[in-house]
């Protein structure tokens, strides 16, 4: 072969190796991916060699921890992160179901089929599955005042798959009234805009919607206050500490004296910057009145000195992002430079105070007017179960944005892949020429695999549960799988949605990557054995 | 007060910096001590300026490193990414289902068995086991030593370790800057790190600057690079000063390819754009460099090589925390601020942020007729593609002497160590003078902690004085037998760099701008436009002609 000339110890699987070495790593991975689908499936707690927990539902969460080596894996698995960037869910579905497509092409390849048909089959039940998607979306509308009932239904049905029901059904109103709080009229939703803040606490497991702003450091003045009420925020992004600046650089003093001048003249200008905030204070605040600083820059002792003998709370070196969420939550704006200081730049907060749990600070900025950034403070027993909510949060807030932005659901629990599948069988199949039909066939049947896997998981017979969901659907009824009994049910009834995007992309990118590695027929690898198992 | 900031990114930036700690453990473990040595009980010097104060929720008081140290995941051996310190006990951890009511799945990997020295210095914590002797802990390091954290004996916060989780690959893939092109702004791995950093430079009053070490061989280079232009944007006035260092297993491969070609060039570019200065350490090889007359290193080991460099690291920093106050005490002499060595080394007609860092390790004994010349000549370059031979009357540099011995076993004086370093200057014969030479001197020498390397020849005292016959038959001579070494390092910036500097500018201009050149389908891959590449081609030559002024006349002829 031509590639040994050229390398000697290049290694080469031909077709039937190279194929069913990357249809394996889809179907390894598949199993791997399989037991978490669902709000019967099981939580895997992964634990490292050093000692370390990481507990999770989440596909993405898990694809993220492993060490993944084979290079058809790695696809995979990037693929599916892919998918979770850009629509927030659906790691694991595009795991099983690419996993599906393979096991299905492999089949079909065993009895004489060349993949380029398969492929071909492929590409048209895709373009076929969208457009059945279109008609069979549920729309939603979301004028100015959502649908907050369909956004807790989606939510719901995000959550329960990652937390127990209870815990699940707390969360939900949080995602949804959050996501609410930030959204504005005519414009996209920054989910940045919701900060998720964490407090480890020893026996508490307890999440809440903060609105406002929870910050994670306090003041560095002993005499400034820890709570104060009817507050004036100034957010700014001003040096409040003594530096060498750059336009001294090549500057030298040749006596102590010349030093000491030159210091005390770079002090005097840091001054001149806390006294213009202190004048504002003094112009702005009556008798009951606060102020808090709340600054992107340091602020060094002596200015913290300075403020705190003037009454004024300030907070240094605060997150970037927290400057955009302040002006949010308080109104005014962010200050730049303190010629730029006036009454109008200020916002405003009923309470900010601080909660110190051993050296870890917080700030709570409360009782704001109109917030359009909030936070939502989640308070666990240890890391693992944090993270484990946090990534749950996240989750859902994405499934809500995506509603709200989709304007429209698809009906969950199965019924969408039983109902596309149907379709494809026995309307599209019809119309395919020649042996394309066998690839739609596949694709139909690959669909299958997540009421299968949700049975699965649930300790159902799955053949029983197809058969059986199925019949109902010829019956002309869009039904969806009871995980309780493994009877159908009618999911617009139970309240179980799912995201369209997710959905949408799914079916994009599934078969994308599985017709591209069956479209392999050759895998070079130069000087390192492949058949070699790899951990 | 002035606090600096540590940052660790790659591997054996790592390596370097847990020995970094092991000698900063050893130093407060040695000034509590009442049966120590006096010259370690007051040197003078502040660990605060490296080190936090915090305390556990249970209420107990810690002492961790300012540090962020970012990793490959699965590097950290049998550490716990949230450090020793702040556990939440074993009680917790049990109940570990309490969000999911459904099946659980377990999945442990084999946990990693602690390393002899590890567990040691765990035993001892929890007072269990017997006694496990020094001499077998420092004979199994040598063999068992994989990753950093298996010699580390210092405790680290846990906002310290970061892993970079997702990435799927070998750390030996780990390998151009393409590869790590991404890492930083993927999956909010880049958010994690900076809000680690934050949370460092938020307690800090009056940071002085930021320590920064980049193992820069491989995909890290990018990872870094891109941290620092984050942390430009954050802390516009805070100096960086970035240590790129190397082990010699990474530049063992004889043929350097295309690819480490233009990598070396296309990571020093874009990491020096983003500090104050610039010092590259990393021999190709230590084994035969003059770096190692008293040394037996080898360059396999990273645990060896490293401990060199973390020495010379440690050394150079000594004048950032000599208290301010006692500025001619007794036990130490002028002290800097990163600022004004920035300033020092970069400032002066020159702009060259490209500094060379020589060390004497261990230093010679300041007593005996010939001592003019020894510490001159002592001092070797850790710096790699440096020309010796040159003669720059404008170079400008910045030395520090740490424990200096007098005769066999005694300290010198600060005025002492003054005096013959000025000597030395003056008998120097071959080389031309500096323009400027600063001194730092601090009567503490380095102490040699436990977990240190076995790596002084048999001509090394306990002291760390140089014997005139063979101490031992032993060729590794480790912490047992040495434990202090006077330690001599010096900063140049000088025309000495230049072949550092040209070759990486070549090798851009030759694989990668030139038309048709063989890497110009590498660079593209690693998402690098042509203008890109041209600005950095300019920027190089930019430095290279602050330091030949005939650069630009010869270029500008054709």
């Amino acid at each position: 072969m031509s590639v040994r000339v050229l390398n000697p110890n290049a290694e080469v699987l031909n077709k039937s190796a190279a194929l069913h070495m990357t249809i394996n790593a889809a179907k390894g991975l598949q199993d791997v991916l399989k037991s978490n689908l669902g709000p019967k499936g099981t939580i895997k707690m992964l634990v490292g060699g050093s000692g370390d927990i990481k507990l999770t539902k989440d596909g993405n969460t898990l694809l993220k921890e492993m060490q993944i080596q084979n290079p058809t894996a790695i696809m995979i698995a990037r693929t599916a992160v892919a998918q979770d960037d850009i629509s927030g869910d659906g790691t694991t579905s595009t795991v099983i179901f690419i996993g599906e497509l393979m096991k299905q092409s492999e089949r079909c390849i065993d009895e004489g089929m060349h993949p380029r048909v398969l492929v071909d089959g492929f590409e048209i039940a895709k373009r076929a599955t969208l457009l059945f998607l279109e008609n069979f979306k549920t729309p939603v509308v979301m004028g100015d005042e959502a649908d907050k009932e369909i956004l807790k239904m989606v939510a719901r049905t995000t959550l329960r798959t990652k937390l127990y029901e209870g815990l699940a059904d707390q969360l939900t109103d949080i995602v949804v009234n959050s996501v609410l709080c930030i959204r504005k009229p005519e414009e996209a939703i920054d989910l940045f805009m919701v900060e998720i803040m964490h407090m480890r606490h020893k026996f508490d497991v307890d999440t809440r919607l903060v609105e406002g702003l929870v910050l994670d450091h306090g003041s560095r003045h002993p005499d400034m206050k820890r709570r104060a009420e009817n507050c004036h925020i100034l957010t700014c992004n001003v040096s409040l500490e003594y530096e060498k600046s750059e336009i001294n650089a090549g500057f030298f003093y040749s006596n102590a004296e010349q030093r000491e001048a030159m210091v005390t003249a770079e002090r005097r200008s840091v001054d001149e910057r806390v006294k213009k905030i202190i004048e504002l204070k003094k112009k702005v605040c009556g008798e009951n009145d606060n102020f808090v600083i709340i600054n992107q820059k340091g602020i060094d002792p002596p200015s913290l000195d300075l403020l705190a003998r003037e009454g004024i709370v300030a907070l240094r070196r605060a997150k970037r992002r927290n400057m955009e969420r302040l002006v949010l939550a308080c109104g005014g704006e962010a200050v730049n430079s303190v010629d730029d200081l006036t009454p109008e730049s200020l916002g405003w907060a009923g309470l900010v105070y601080e909660h110190v749990l051993g050296e870890e600070k917080y700030t709570f900025v409360e009782q704001v007017r109109n917030p359009n950034s909030c936070t939502i403070l989640i308070k666990g027993p240890n890391d693992h179960t944090i993270a484990q909510i946090k990534d749950a949060v996240r989750d859902g807030l994405r499934s809500v944005k995506n509603t709200i932005e989709d304007e429209c659901v698809v009906l969950g629990a199965g019924a969408f892949e039983v109902a596309a599948r149907q379709h494809l069988i026995n309307e599209v199949k019809k119309t395919v020429q020649g042996r394309a039909q066998l690839g739609v066939e596949a694709f139909a049947n690959a669909l299958l695999v997540v009421p299968k896997t949700l049975a699965e998981n649930a300790g159902l017979d799955t053949q029983d549960v197809i058969i059986s969901l199925t019949s109902e659907h010829d019956k002309g009824n869009v039904v969806g799988l009871n995980l309780m009994d493994g009877e159908p049910i009618d999911p617009q009834l139970a309240g179980i949605f799912d995201n369209y995007s997710v959905k949408r992309q799914l079916i994009n990118a599934g078969p994308v990557i599985a017709s591209q590695l069956l479209l392999v027929d050759e895998v070079i690898r130069a000087g390192r054995n492949m058949r070699k198992p790899t951990a | 007060m002035r606090e600096i900031v540590t940052i660790q990114v790659g591997e054996f930036a790592n390596f370097v910096g847990s020995h970094f700690w092991n000698f900063q453990d050893e130093l407060l473990g040695l000034a509590s001590d009442p049966g120590s040595d006096p010259i370690f009980r007051n040197h003078n010097l502040n660990m605060d300026v490296l080190y936090r104060s915090g305390e556990t929720q249970q209420g107990v008081a810690t002492y961790t490193p300012r540090l962020v140290s970012v990793n490959l995941k699965g590097s950290l051996g049998t550490m716990s990414s949230r450090g020793t310190l702040y556990n939440e006990g074993s009680s917790s951890r049990s109940d570990s289902s309490t969000t999911w009511f459904g099946d659980v799945d377990t999945q442990r990997s084999e946990p990693r068995k602690r390393k002899l020295f590890l567990k040691s210095l765990y035993e001892e914590e929890q007072k269990v086991g017997k006694e496990i002797e020094d001499k077998d802990i420092v004979g199994s390091l040598d063999e068992e030593v994989e990753c950093w954290t298996d010699f580390s004996k210092s405790h680290y916060h846990p906002q310290s370790l970061d892993e970079l989780n997702g990435l799927w690959m070998d750390s030996k893939d780990f390998n151009n800057y393409g590869i790590g092109k991404d890492v930083f702004s993927e999956a909010s791995r880049g958010e994690e790190i900076c809000d680690r950093l934050r949370f460092f430079v938020e307690e800090c009053d009056h940071i002085q600057g930021i320590k920064f070490l980049v193992d820069d061989s491989g995909g890290f280079a990018a990872v870094a690079a891109d941290f620092l232009e984050n942390m430009a944007d954050e802390y516009t006035n805070v100096p960086v000063l970035l240590y790129s260092v190397r082990s010699p297993m990474s530049q063992m491969s004889p043929k350097k390819t295309v690819s480490n070609k233009l990598h070396d060039a296309i990571s020093f570019s874009r990491l020096s754009s983003l500090c104050k200065l610039f010092t590259p350490i990393g021999l190709p090889s230590l084994t035969g460099s003059k770096a190692s007359k008293f040394l037996n290193l080898g360059d396999e080991k990273p645990y060896r090589s490293s401990a060199v460099y973390a020495a010379a690291l440690h050394a150079s920093t000594i004048p950032f925390r000599m208290q301010p106050t006692s500025s001619d005490s007794s036990e130490v002499s002028n002290s800097m601020d990163v600022n004004t060595l920035v300033q020092l080394l970069t400032g002066r007609g020159r702009q060259n942020i490209v500094a060379i860092l020589d060390s004497a390790m261990p230093a010679p004994t300041l007593a005996g007729k010939q001592l003019e010349n020894t510490l001159l000549t002592n001092l070797k370059a850790l710096t790699p593609e440096v020309n010796e031979d040159v003669e720059d009357n404008q170079a400008v540099e910045s030395m520090c002497i740490l424990g200096a011995l007098r005769s066999e076993d005694k300290e010198a004086l600060v005025s002492e160590v003054k005096n013959a370093v000025d000597a030395s200057y003056e008998h120097a014969i071959t080389k031309t003078k500096p323009l400027f030479c600063n001194l730092s001197v601090s009567r503490c020498p380095l102490p040699v902690p436990l977990p240190f390397p076995s790596i002084f020849g048999n001509l090394v005292g306990i002291k760390g004085e140089i014997l005139s016959s063979p101490v031992s038959d032993s060729l590794y001579r480790g912490s047992l037998d040495v434990h202090s070494i006077p330690v001599a390092t010096r900063w140049r910036s000088s025309s000495a760099i230049l072949p550092f500097l040209e070759s990486r500018m070549g090798h851009l201009e030759k694989l990668g701008i030139q038309w048709g050149a063989m890497g110009s389908d590498v660079v593209r891959s690693w998402g690098f436009g042509r203008e890109e590449l041209q600005e950095m081609r300019e920027n190089l030559s930019k430095m290279v002609s602050e330091l030949n002024p005939q650069f630009f006349e010869s270029s500008d002829s054709d």
